[in-house]
C-alpha cells in the first residue's frame, strides 16, 4: 500500500487536537502535550522523588520479604518516578468514556476472547515442536496480548487495554482452556503491562512505536507472570531467555500486529466514530 | 465453530445446588481455590484439592459428558507439562529410565506428577464453575454484589450478546468468499483466505457496536449515575456457606501439604 499523507498521520505521536492549557483553569502557559501546569509540576515532583531516593538510597535494615533496603533503592525510585507519571497521565487524559467506546471495547474483548480460545485450544499443537528448547514457547507469548494492545490503540480511553485484555481473558476461560481461573489474572496482569506504558505515554502517543512499547511492556508482565507461576524451576538463563523472547514477540506480534490492524481497521472506516479514526480521518 | 458456546448446552442442569449459587460466590470460590493452589507445586496439596473437588462434582450440575467435553482441555495441557518438568526439569534422586538425552529421576518424577496434578486441581474448579454460570447472571450479579462500574459491565454484556450473531455473520462471509472461488489451494492461501474472514468478521463487528452503542444511547444507557435492576441478585446464606466450603477446601488442602512436609512456596 503506497504510503500517503492522510495514513502516516496515524503513525505520529501527537495527533489529538490539543486545547491549549488544557486544564479547568484555561490557564495556557504553553506547556507541551496540552499539560495542565498543575500536572506538569506532579509529574516533576514524581520524577525528581524517584532521583531524590536513588541518590540517598534506602536503608539495609529495612526490608521486605528477606530483601534489604538497599538492593530495592533503584526499583523502589523507578515505581516511584514511573508510578507517578502514569498515574497523572491516567488523570489527564482528556476523554471520557462515551458509551460507543463502551460497547466498542466490549466487542474488542469479545473478538480478542475467541481469538484466545482459538490460540488456547491449539497451544498445545504449537508449542509441542519448541519443546527442544523450554523457553522458546514465549516466542509465541505476544499472540496472548494482541486484544489489549489492540484496545488501547483503538480506543485511546485510560484503561482500555485492561478492560478489553480482561474481557477477552474472562470469555476465554468461560469458553473453557486448559488454565482455568488463573486465566482472569493473566489479564488483569496482561492487560496492565500494556496499559503501564500507553500511561506513561500520558496516552498521547499511539504509534508505531508507543504500541511496541505496549506490546513489550504486556509481554514483561507476561513472562513475570508465566515464570512466577507456572516455571519456578528455570535456571537463571532460562529465565533470561523467557523474559527476553516475550518481549520480543510482545513488541513484534502484539505491537506490530496491533498497530497495522488499527490502520487496516481505520482505512475501512469503521474507527470514524472512535478518537483513533478521528485522528486518522481522510481530509 | 460449534454452535454457541456460551449457551447452556446439553447435559449442564443450572438448578444443582451448586450450579445456582451466585456467580460472586462462584467467583470468590474460584479466586480462593486458585490462589491456594498456584502459591504451591507438590502432589499432596495438589492432589488433596484435587480429590475434595472430585467428591464435590455431583452437586455441580454437570453430566459425564458435558464434563468431558468441557474438561478435556485440562489433561491435554496437563500430560506435556508433566512430560517436560519430568523429563526435562532438574533431576534429583535415584535414576529411574533414561531415554539418551532424556533422564527420569525420582525428583523429577516428583515434579513432575505435582505439576500435572496441580493443573488439574487449579483448572478443574473454574471449568466446572464457569460453565454453569450464565453471562447475564454474572453481569448482574458483577454490578450488583461487587459494585463494578455499571457502565462498563453493562457494556461488556451487550458485547457478549453479540457473540451468537458474530458466529452466523462468520459463516455467511466464508460461504460468500467460497462462491467467490477464493480460500481453496494449500495452507498458504488458506491462511490468507482466513486471515480475510477474521478482519471482515472484525470490521463487521465493529460496525455493528457502533450502531448497538447509538441505540443504547437513544435509551439513556449511562446518562445517569445510578440505575435500578431488573433483575435482582441477591447474595443468600447458602452462597455465603459456598464461599465458605471453597475457603475450606483451599485451608484442608493446604493443611494437608504443610502437615505432610510437602506444601513448598513457589517463588522461594
Amino acid at each position: 500500500m503506497p504510503p500517503h499523507e492522510q495514513d502516516t498521520r496515524t503513525t505520529g505521536s501527537d495527533e489529538t487536537p490539543i486545547e491549549p492549557g488544557g486544564g479547568r483553569n484555561g490557564l495556557s502557559l504553553g506547556l507541551p502535550w496540552g499539560l495542565a501546569p498543575g500536572h506538569a509540576a506532579t509529574i516533576a515532583a514524581g520524577i525528581l522523588l524517584g532521583i531524590a531516593v536513588r541518590a540517598v538510597g534506602l536503608p539495609d535494615t529495612w526490608e521486605l520479604f528477606g530483601t534489604s533496603g538497599d538492593v530495592l533503592t533503584t526499583p523502589v525510585a523507578l515505581l516511584i518516578a514511573l508510578g507517578t507519571i502514569s498515574v497523572t497521565g491516567a488523570v489527564t487524559a482528556r476523554s471520557p468514556w462515551r458509551v460507543v467506546d463502551l460497547v466498542v471495547a466490549a466487542v474488542i474483548g469479545v473478538a480478542g476472547g475467541l481469538f484466545l480460545w482459538g490460540i488456547a485450544t491449539s497451544w498445545n499443537a504449537l508449542t509441542t515442536p519448541l519443546s527442544f528448547y523450554p523457553p522458546a514457547s514465549a516466542g509465541l507469548a505476544g499472540l496472548w496480548l494482541v486484544p489489549g494492545v489492540l484496545g488501547g490503540l483503538i480506543l485511546r480511553r485510560p484503561g482500555a487495554a485492561l478492560f478489553c485484555e480482561l474481557m477477552a481473558a474472562v470469555l476465554e476461560a468461560v469458553l473453557g482452556n486448559q488454565w482455568g481461573f488463573s486465566t482472569v489474572y493473566y489479564g488483569v496482569v496482561e492487560g496492565l503491562g500494556a496499559e503501564f506504558v500507553l500511561a506513561l505515554l500520558l496516552y498521547r502517543g499511539f504509534g508505531l512505536l508507543p504500541a511496541m512499547l505496549s506490546g513489550a511492556g504486556a509481554g514483561v508482565s507476561l513472562a513475570l507472570l508465566d515464570l512466577a507461576i507456572w516455571y519456578p524451576t528455570f535456571s537463571a538463563s532460562y529465565r533470561t531467555a523467557y523474559i527476553g523472547l516475550a518481549i520480543l514477540s510482545g513488541a513484534v506480534i502484539a505491537g506490530v500486529g496491533s498497530w497495522a490492524l488499527t490502520r487496516a481497521l481505520a482505512r475501512v472506516g469503521v474507527l470514524a466514530p472512535l478518537a483513533s479514526g478521528a485522528a486518522a480521518e481522510r481530509v | 465453530m460449534r454452535g454457541d458456546p456460551l449457551r447452556f448446552g446439553p447435559g449442564i442442569d443450572p438448578a444443582a445446588p451448586l450450579a445456582r449459587a451466585n456467580p460472586a460466590a462462584k467467583l470468590a470460590v474460584s479466586l480462593v481455590l486458585s490462589v491456594a493452589l498456584l502459591l504451591t507445586v507438590d502432589v499432596v496439596t495438589a492432589g488433596t484439592a484435587l480429590v475434595l473437588e472430585i467428591a464435590a462434582l455431583p452437586w455441580c450440575g454437570l453430566s459425564p459428558g458435558a464434563l468431558a467435553r468441557r474438561a478435556w482441555v485440562l489433561p491435554a495441557g496437563a500430560v506435556p507439562a508433566a512430560w517436560a518438568a519430568a523429563f526435562l526439569g532438574t533431576d534429583s534422586g535415584a535414576t529411574l529410565l533414561v531415554l539418551g538425552p532424556l533422564t527420569l529421576t525420582e525428583g523429577s518424577a516428583q515434579a513432575g506428577a505435582a505439576v500435572a496434578l496441580r493443573i488439574l486441581a487449579v483448572g478443574l474448579p473454574g471449568v466446572v464453575l464457569l460453565s454453569t454460570t450464565d453471562p447475564t447472571a454474572l453481569a448482574d450479579s458483577l454490578a450488583q454484589n461487587l459494585h463494578l462500574p455499571h457502565r462498563f459491565v453493562l457494556a461488556g454484556l451487550a458485547g457478549l450478546s453479540m457473540f451468537g450473531i458474530l458466529a452466523e455473520e462468520g459463516q455467511t462471509l466464508r460461504l460468500a468468499r467460497r462462491a467467490r472461488g477464493l480460500g481453496g489451494g494449500g495452507p498458504l492461501s488458506r491462511l490468507r483466505s482466513l486471515f480475510g474472514v477474521v478482519f471482515a468478521l472484525l470490521v463487521v463487528s465493529l460496525r455493528r457496536a457502533t450502531v448497538l452503542a447509538t441505540a443504547m444511547e437513544a435509551r439513556g444507557f449511562g446518562a445517569s449515575p445510578h440505575r435500578t435492576w431488573a433483575r435482582p441478585s441477591p447474595f443468600t446464606r447458602s452462597d455465603t456457606a459456598f464461599c465458605l466450603g471453597g475457603l475450606a477446601l483451599a485451608l484442608l488442602a493446604t493443611a494437608a501439604g504443610t502437615a505432610t512436609g510437602s506444601w513448598h512456596m513457589v517463588l522461594s
